[in-house]
């Protein structure tokens, strides 16, 4: 029993983790201020994969440069040359074959299957069941197989080039086919995990009400993504972008924040993503997947944004004598670094990991601050 | 065949480390061990994040100016007989952030791994692919043995 009068002493105990640290696949560093085991307050800081590319990006030809730029990360890096060659496109006034407009979609939400798929896989190793996470990873295998059969490599495929698509990523005939005889077993095979996840009432009671991110909270932290879908924001990129104008698809909400909330999102948005795939393989237009009657000119600077598997992407540059000027690259995991800080207070110290993980960090991408110290 | 190699034939551990590279890497060794498809473990090979129960050290990523530090000390807490492999284009020859620049080189790029510590086995790949990495592993278990 408590001692009323007595005021309980408690201890403030601050756990640090990282920078390279058994728990985190990816370097960065947590310390956790905790008290009674609860966390109070959570920080993380990045700057240890630091590798400064938009420096070097800095007066390279704008082809180079875009080749750069896909290897910012290697989960989403279709997302980032896409961006990167949109920009470019934007700025020069290019306007992209039907075609190979269709096929950088499908490369897109291909990237969105895998990324969602890799979150769920490791979102299961991290609450320790490996079964679920063993099945996802296998799903996840289909759609690399996919990937390396469109673009010929498993990780960096280098789909867009100005003017359209690389011509070796041209969907044949035969490539169509057998794009849908393995999205249907992916289908199948999602249902049955999302089937399996939802019934298994212990995995259930593990997640729910872990690391709830408020609706309030997300908005007022300029949280992106699936991250901020989970919260009951109907807010997608997709939405808007010219790109996706033919397709029909949803954009998909949950209610609650939380881990179950984060995980229903992708298992759900994996759906949405083959829908979509489906409708361009089935209205694919006939033509030239390449243009390249396009004159270099100077531009201003240019934004783009587009939709990536963790939020929304943002690249911006100028282009002087076909070299690039002043690069920015803002990826969705800088904006969701809050709600990984915020999500971890009030939970247990052993979900610390969970609520980071639930946000489908990926601070490789992150890493591109440059701090100027005034000396 | 002395009684370290007999009881390390039948569990090699590979320790990951990751030094700034694209995640892509990264992904794939961990997919080459632990996902149902390729399983490495089923070699022998087990995946540990415990510098002082591992075998072979795995380095992806060009060693970052941050990461050249912690890399040494990982290197250095590894118990001998030990093995280092670089996996990747980055750890491999520095990759794309050292050999490719605009008006200014990168000054955060430390690698290659060959720079920091000394390297027994590459596996070039941007990234590499996990058939890749089952060979390059299988194939340097003599070494590690005989060692």
């Amino acid at each position: 029993m408590l001692d009323e009068k007595k005021p309980r002493e408690t201890i403030e105990t601050e756990i640090p983790l990282g920078t390279v640290h058994p728990a985190a696949l990816e370097p960065y560093r947590v310390r956790l201020f905790v008290e009674d085991e609860i966390v109070q307050e959570a920080e993380i800081t990045i700057g240890v994969n630091h590798r400064g590319i938009e420096r070097i990006m800095e007066g390279l030809p704008v082809e180079k440069a875009n080749a750069l730029t896909e290897k910012v990360c290697g989960i989403c890096s279709n997302a980032h040359i896409w961006n990167s060659v949109r920009t470019a496109e934007l700025g020069l006034g290019i306007e992209i074959p039907e075609r190979a407009s269709y096929i950088r979609i499908i490369m897109g939400e291909l990237e969105r299957l895998h990324s969602h798929f890799l979150y769920l896989g490791h979102g299961c190793e991290v609450l320790a069941h490996e079964t679920f996470s063993m099945r996802a990873f296998y799903l996840r295998e289909s759609i690399m197989d996919l990937l390396f059969m469109i673009g010929g490599n498993r990780v960096q495929y280098g789909c867009s080039i100005i003017g359209g698509v690389r011509p070796r990523c041209e969907l044949t005939d035969e490539r169509i086919r057998t794009l849908r005889e393995k999205l249907d077993a992916v289908e199948k095979g999602a249902a049955d995990f999302a089937d399996r996840v939802t019934s298994d009432t212990v995995f259930i009671s593990r997640i729910e009400g872990v690391g709830v991110i408020p609706q309030k909270q997300a908005l007022k932290l300029e949280v992106t993504g699936p991250t901020l879908r989970a919260t009951g924001v109907p807010k997608d990129f997709r939405t808007i972008m010219p790109d996706y104008e033919p397709f029909d698809f949803n954009v998909i909400t949950q209610q609650d924040g939380d881990v179950k909330a984060n995980l229903m999102m992708r298992v759900l948005e994996i759906f949405e993503s083959i829908k979509i795939i489906r409708q361009a393989l089935d209205n694919l237009p006939k033509g030239p997947v390449v243009d390249r009657s396009w004159e270099m000119v100077d531009c201003d600077t240019v934004h783009s944004y587009i939709e990536v598997p963790r939020g929304t992407l943002y690249h911006s540059y100028a282009l002087e004598d076909g070299r690039i000027r002043g690069s920015i690259i803002r990826t969705p995991s800088m904006s969701n670094i809050g709600a990984m800080q915020y999500a971890c207070i009030g939970d247990h110290v052993t979900d610390a990991q969970l609520c980071i993980v639930q946000c489908d960090p990926c601070f490789t991408c992150t890493d591109r601050a440059v701090e100027i110290i005034r000396r | 065949m002395g009684i370290k190699s007999f009881s390390r034939k039948r569990a090699i551990h590979i320790m990951l480390v990751y030094t700034g590279g694209c995640n892509g890497c990264d992904i794939e060794i961990v997919n080459a061990v632990l996902s149902p498809k390729y399983d490495i473990e089923q070699y022998n090979v087990f995946l540990t994040w415990n510098p002082r129960e591992a075998d072979i050290l795995v380095v992806t990523g060009p060693v970052t100016r941050f990461n050249e530090d912690p890399l040494i000390k990982i290197y250095e807490s590894i118990p001998d007989p030990k093995l280092v492999v670089a996996a990747g284009a980055c750890a491999v020859m520095g990759g794309v952030y050292k050999n490719i620049h605009g008006d200014i080189p990168s000054e955060e790029i430390m690698g290659p791994v060959d720079n920091v510590i000394p390297v027994d086995a590459k596996i070039p790949g941007c990234a590499v692919r996990p058939k890749d990495i089952l060979s390059g592993v299988v194939a340097s278990l003599p070494v590690l043995l005989d060692k």
